[in-house]
């Protein structure tokens, strides 16, 4: 803001400057001494400026303020007013003390030395029975203290949350890169900041933005002087910045103030523009949330335990939803049907008489079967896509094993390509899921080529079993052998290779433009033209004739494409996903009164037309891309998380300070490792991430069930998985209903029947924590020390009590916290995995105060419970009801605090601050 | 005799530029005041008791009841002691509080009044038991406020509602009661509080919902219970068991702001400003800027700061009068700093410094009018200072 104060005095600074600007160019010094000047005075200015703000808005301030107290003061002397009233009935000691005081002092005569001199009277005990107070009255001013009775005080803890399951740290909660500052009791007052070591501040690698005055000191600079590189060094020499960023930002300001003129001018394009912007919308950013924060373990938004920032793993075997078999009636009077009935096109194509069975009927399993072979996308969009690629390179097939050239690389590039450019057509994959996803196809398909490199034989009949299995593909696919086999043993190979795929994709369009031109009409002839063409012609010739074709064609379709908005196409592409090639379900689930079966079935056609176009760059790209593969994916995983991404700044120090943990087992090393669900498409082989981490697959892993590396549950039936028989219970984890064959639960009392795969009654008993059947635990004065947990009911041996939640933090936070912990002496840190620690500290149920014993009558069991590790307090012995609860923290023997040493086997509980005293008693 | 000092030279800030302090970003410079005093007032030293040996830690005047202005009472050790300020700097004993247990030590009071207008102590300590004393019928008033984990830090007063008291806790939390009813109505803590012991807590003085509070996690945390109202007029009809209220925890601050580097010990609302102090030897006044849409975040926009010498140890407070026209402050060093708030930059009203005040003051307090400056020290002793009629 600038005031009228600011105006004279910039103009009155700027009149020198201006002469010195025309006079004094050859003398440096005194350009610099002027700029200087300048900037100085505009720095005046803007501190004036500052001053005059702080100073008006402190008045405003205080305006507000002094009706506030005015109010206050009312309110005060209103509860004068009416509790005088009152207390007639009522004495007021404090008023009565209060009058009595002022009588004394009337009736006591005042001394003149007596004010200073004797006021120092030292009271020797606190214990006195009466207080004496400086002595102004002499004794008289003495009152006989009310006793206050004592209440017992509640043992210390630091204010927590209940949490029933666990949670991630969330990253503001971490302590490491944070300074602390403990107060040293032992030393009065003194402070020591301490964490020191690698908790340098590294907030400094953040550019400084600009600030409004740091603007404003530019603009009137540059504007008084002119600009020039001297101007430009000497302020960013003033503001310690580079000189190009001065010039940079310069540059930016006059931009913006033209635009600023620009929207003052003329407010009509700003309407336009955000009409735009409303318009662009697409469905992708409607269901980010559901991308992104949706957590498909839990099945639950904002999922605290797994985050948002998961990857997103596609199981390889969904199942084909809505294969309709029920045909051909028309959905209605639009339905695409009833029109290409009335025109008379059941003729499809006499080459392809697949097509139109296959899109109006499917058989989901034969198709299943015939992807999971292919170890391509699973997205049905991209089943479909192939669906339809299949026929187009059959006939690719065709001319390109003419042209003696590997058959199968096109082919498969296609293919998954097409996925990648279904994704394309939406939004240009701007989003990030889209992203990965096709840098995952696209590197499966890199993986396919050089499988299909290494064994050229297997995976080219692979991919014929792939295809639709016409007999005279098969035919083609021989010959495609043959060539390849020549293409292979000549070094040729690679440099063939991008041709091949540009012919392709030739092919492909020309494919398709066959196939939408036979829906419109006179397809027949242009397919079997074509097809000739390519057959007798070499690629080049062909390929040329055919882009011909395709710009004509894919003119036509554009403009049909252009009349839908980018929330149709996306509500579209879902359908696509959800019912597959279905143009009747599309429109009437997700399109109703938008668009016409007709249109979809026409833009379904229009869509496969592009998806092929597409498909040639994608694969080019991949090609040339194919070392960024993974570089790629890890940033597009960045790109989807949006803002929440989280970087871990720091490495490992070796010789981290390890602070004192509960732990499971006396061994050194963690033999629980962390699962995250891998997402491999196809069975688990030796890259999968699951097995090089040495876990399980899940259910929630990509890969399929048959994958080897999958745990397979168990079979227990009468044994009701209480024993280390059942495989899951030996190996440390609770069934789970979806992956052991015999486990499940009843409802109520059973009368109302179970389900009936057992064909028996028996109740499997290791989902206790899954099912949250736990005791109730009451919280307590421990007979120990401080706080304790305690049983409501009585329970019997290896009964399950409840779990020890708390928050999920690393070990490296944990070493941080631990050290802060360590010196309350109080520490609620629990080590789950390899991965993480538990911290009860501030968040986590009424069992973290079960105390230490080494001769406990509980134990804890770190336990994996649909792929998260949970760590279970389990009864050792019969428990009484209301008998304290204690389990051995098995602390590391070096670290134990003394309390928790093997040989004085105290039972006393690490967190409370008298140390233990002996009268640790282990109860039953 | 009697030695004060308050000599001063007076000058106009704007002259005095140079002294503003080259802190922040340029065009966000605090106007810092100048530790020469102004020659407003003087001040000096017109009584003095010794209560013990304890140490007392904090003072307090009663703004709550017109009729009790002139009656305040300090805690320190396990006692709680109500006095009169009389005229002629005659100070005398109305009640005295003994607490049973030896090992209280109580750190803060607060005057509140229940709805019939009853005069309330309430005062906390390091047993983390918040008595409630009646000074009308000098009875413990119904019940004692279980539930702090650890030691009370502060302990304020709604001005608006004066059942309403709210207290700052080493357990990391700050909680919300009802002396009427003795009900714990919220408890600000969880994910978004305090993640260190909390010292200081603050009611805004027109804003019914909102608080803010300080602690040794360097920050300061502006709350709002709007949402959670209901429950505090819930607490005032609650005819059940105190604990069976459902007390609410109310996880998220408003605001956070990071305005010191170090424990920060003391904070005030002044109007819609924040003043809060660190260790570093001054008191800040900021503005905090919130968003609407997004809580949680903001900018914090430094005004104005009150330089306080020597005062770089943790737990000192300061006080304002009752329209908070002045703010007094004691140092490590048994000095105290009177500056007047509101203006623009801020003016040292007086120093007040006397040879036998050595250990350092805990807490001050300001009379209604600013008029009287009570000041309690370490070593156990009150300090009256009156103003000097000119």
């Amino acid at each position: 803001m600038t005031s009228k104060a600011s105006f004279s005095a910039s103009a009155s600074k700027s009149e020198p400057s201006a002469g010195l600007q025309i006079t004094g160019i050859k003398d440096g010094n005194h350009i610099s001494q002027d700029i200087l000047s300048v900037i100085d005075s505009s720095k005046k200015q803007l501190v004036v400026d500052r001053y005059i703000y702080i100073k008006k808005i402190m008045e405003e301030n205080k305006q507000k303020l002094s009706s506030i107290t005015q109010h206050l003061y009312n309110l005060s002397k209103f509860r004068r007013d009416t509790t005088i009233s009152n207390t007639d009935t009522d004495v007021n000691l404090l008023t009565r003390r209060q009058d009595d005081a002022l009588c004394t002092l009337n009736s006591v005569e005042l001394s003149g030395g007596e004010k200073d001199g004797s006021s120092c009277q030292e009271e020797s005990s606190y214990a006195s029975s009466t207080v004496i107070l400086g002595s102004n009255f002499g004794g008289k001013n003495a009152v006989r203290p009310i006793k206050l009775p004592e209440v017992p005080k509640l043992p210390p803890y630091t204010t927590w949350i209940f949490l029933d399951r666990n949670q991630r740290m969330t990253e503001d909660q971490s302590v490491v890169g944070r300074r602390r500052i403990y107060y040293d009791r032992g030393c009065g007052e003194a402070l020591i900041c301490s964490d020191s070591e690698d908790d340098v501040v590294e907030d400094e690698d953040e550019k400084k933005q600009f600030g409004s005055t740091e603007d404003y000191i530019i603009r009137m600079a540059i504007q008084k002087v002119g600009l020039s590189d001297a101007v430009l060094d000497l302020l960013a020499q003033c503001l310690g910045r580079n000189t190009d960023e001065i010039r940079a930002r310069y540059e930016s300001i006059i931009k913006i103030e033209k635009t600023e003129e620009c929207v003052k001018k003329g407010e009509d394009g700003v309407d336009i523009k955000t009409e735009d912007a409303l318009s662009e919308k697409d469905l992708d950013a409607a269901s980010d949330s559901f991308d992104n924060l949706f957590c498909r373990r839990c099945l639950v938004f904002d999922c605290r335990l797994h985050g948002c920032s998961q990857d997103l793993v596609f199981p390889s075997e969904k199942q084909l939803p809505w294969s309709n078999s029920d045909d051909d009636t028309p959905c209605g009077m639009h339905c695409h049907r009833a029109v290409s009935k009335s025109e008379g096109i059941a003729a499809m194509n006499s080459q392809m008489p697949h097509d139109s069975e296959l899109q109006t009927q499917s058989s989901g399993s034969a198709r299943a079967s015939l992807y999971t072979k292919k170890k391509s996308h699973c997205s049905s969009v991209g089943r479909r896509a192939k669906y339809h690629q299949g026929e187009s390179t059959s006939s690719n097939a065709r001319v390109v094993s003419e042209s003696s050239e590997s058959e199968v690389h096109p082919r498969q590039d296609i293919m998954s390509v097409k996925v990648f450019s279904s994704s394309k057509i939406k939004q240009d994959g701007k989003y990030g899921i889209r992203k990965k996803d096709n840098k995952r196809i696209a590197e499966q398909v890199l993986l396919c080529m050089r499988k299909r490199q290494k064994k050229m034989v297997s995976s080219d009949s692979d991919s014929i079993v792939s295809g639709h299995l016409w007999p005279h593909d098969m035919k083609l696919r021989s010959n495609t052998r043959n060539a390849n086999r020549d293409s292979n043993s000549s070094s040729q190979n690679k440099i063939v290779k991008s041709p091949i795929i540009r012919n392709s994709r030739k092919k492909g369009l020309s494919q398709q433009d066959t196939i939408n031109l036979a829906y419109v009409e006179a397809q027949n002839d242009s397919t079997g033209e074509i097809v000739k063409e390519s057959l007798a012609a070499g690629c080049d010739e062909s390929s040329r004739k055919e882009e011909f074709v395709d710009e004509s064609t894919c003119k036509y379709e554009n403009t049909r494409g252009k009349s839908w908005k980018v929330i149709e196409q996306s509500l579209f592409v879902k359908g696509l996903e959800i019912f597959g090639r279905n143009s009747c379900l599309i429109a009437r689930n997700l399109l109703c009164g938008m668009k016409t079966c007709m249109e979809v079935f026409q833009y379904m056609n229009y869509v496969e037309d592009k998806k092929t176009y597409g498909a040639a760059d994608g694969a080019n790209s991949l090609v040339e891309g194919y070392a960024k593969g993974n570089e790629l994916q890890t940033r597009s995983r960045f790109l989807r998380r949006r803002g929440r991404v989280r970087r871990l700044k720091y490495t490992w120090k070796s010789a981290g300070y390890h602070s004192i943990r509960k732990r499971i087992t006396e061994k050194k090393d963690q033999p629980c490792r962390q699962y995250n669900p891998c997402g491999c498409q196809s069975a688990c082989g030796k890259q999968c991430p699951c097995l090089v981490n040495g876990t399980c697959c899940e259910k929630y892993c990509g890969c399929p069930k048959i994958c080897k590396n999958r745990f397979r549950g168990c079979h227990c039936a009468k044994s009701q998985c209480r024993s280390r028989q059942c495989p899951c219970f030996a190996a440390d984890r609770e069934c789970d209903p979806d992956v052991c064959r015999n486990c499940w639960i009843g409802c109520g009392d059973g009368t109302l029947g179970g389900p009936n795969q057992g064909g028996d009654n028996y109740e499997c008993r290791n989902m206790k924590l899954l099912l949250k059947q736990q005791q109730r635990v009451l919280l307590g004065r421990s007979d120990v020390s401080g706080w304790g947990a305690f049983l409501k009911n009585g329970v019997g041996k290896h009964e399950y009590l409840g779990e020890y939640t708390g928050e999920l933090i690393s070990h490296r936070e944990a070493d941080k916290r631990g050290k802060i912990y360590d010196r309350e002496n109080s520490s609620f840190l629990f080590n789950l995995n390899d991965q993480f620690v538990l911290d009860a500290y501030r968040k986590g149920d009424k069992l973290k105060f079960a105390n230490h014993s080494p001769n406990p009558n509980c134990y804890a069991k770190v336990i994996m419970v649909a792929g998260d590790h949970r760590v279970g307090i389990f009864a050792k012995e019969r428990i009484n009801a209301g008998e304290e609860l204690f389990y051995d923290y098995r602390y590391e023997p070096d670290r134990a605090p003394a309390w928790a040493r093997k040989p004085e086997a105290s039972g006393s509980r690490k967190g409370e601050t008298q140390p233990s005293s002996g009268r640790a008693k282990k109860l039953a | 005799m009697l030695k004060y000092s308050s000599v001063s030279s007076l000058l106009s800030g704007w002259e005095r530029g140079g002294e503003m302090a080259k802190t922040g970003q340029l065009g966000c410079e605090a106007a810092v005041g100048s530790l020469t005093p102004a020659k407003k007032k003087e001040y000096k030293v017109s009584n003095r008791l010794h209560e013990g040996k304890r140490p007392l830690y904090a003072i307090s005047f009663n703004f709550i009841d017109a009729r009790y202005y002139d009656v305040f009472a300090t805690v320190g050790g396990n006692r709680v002691t109500v006095y009169r300020c009389l005229e002629q700097g005659l100070i005398a004993v109305l009640q005295a509080y003994v607490d049973e247990d030896k090992d209280e030590s109580f750190y803060t009071l607060s005057w509140a009044c229940d709805l019939d207008g009853t005069p309330l102590l309430v005062a906390g300590g390091s047993n983390g038991i918040i008595r409630v004393i009646n000074a009308g019928t000098e009875k413990i008033h119904k019940v004692s406020f279980v539930g702090h984990g650890d030691s009370v830090n502060e302990i304020r007063t709604q001005p608006l509602k004066p059942s309403l008291v709210v207290s700052a806790s080493k357990d990391e939390s700050v909680r919300l009661w009802n002396v009427h009813t003795g009900i714990c109505i919220l408890i600000f803590a969880g994910a978004g509080g305090h993640r260190n012991e909390v010292l200081s807590v603050d009611f805004h003085p027109s804003d019914i919902y909102r608080i803010a509070s300080c602690g040794m996690d360097n920050t300061v945390k502006i709350w709002s219970m709007k949402e959670f109202w209901t429950y505090v007029e819930k607490s005032f009809t609650w005819t059940d068991l105190p604990s069976k209220f459902p007390t609410k925890y109310v996880q998220f601050p408003v605001f956070i702001a990071s305005v010191h580097s170090n424990y920060v010990d003391c904070t005030r609302w002044l109007g819609d400003f924040v003043l809060s102090k660190s260790v570093d030897n001054e008191i800040v006044l900021w503005e905090p800027k919130t968003k609407e849409q997004s809580p949680g975040e903001g900018a914090v926009d430094i005004l104005q700061k009150y330089p306080v010498p020597e005062c770089d140890i943790w737990f000192i407070k300061f006080s304002c009068d009752f329209h908070y026209n002045a703010a007094a402050i004691g140092n490590r060093e048994g000095k105290i700093y009177v500056w007047e708030l509101q203006s623009s930059p801020p003016v040292l009203i007086a120093r007040l410094a006397h040879a036998q005040c050595k250990s350092p003051i805990r807490q001050t307090a300001l009379s209604f009018d600013g008029s009287t400056i009570l000041s309690c020290c370490e070593d156990g002793s009150i300090w009256r200072w009156d103003v000097v009629q000119s």
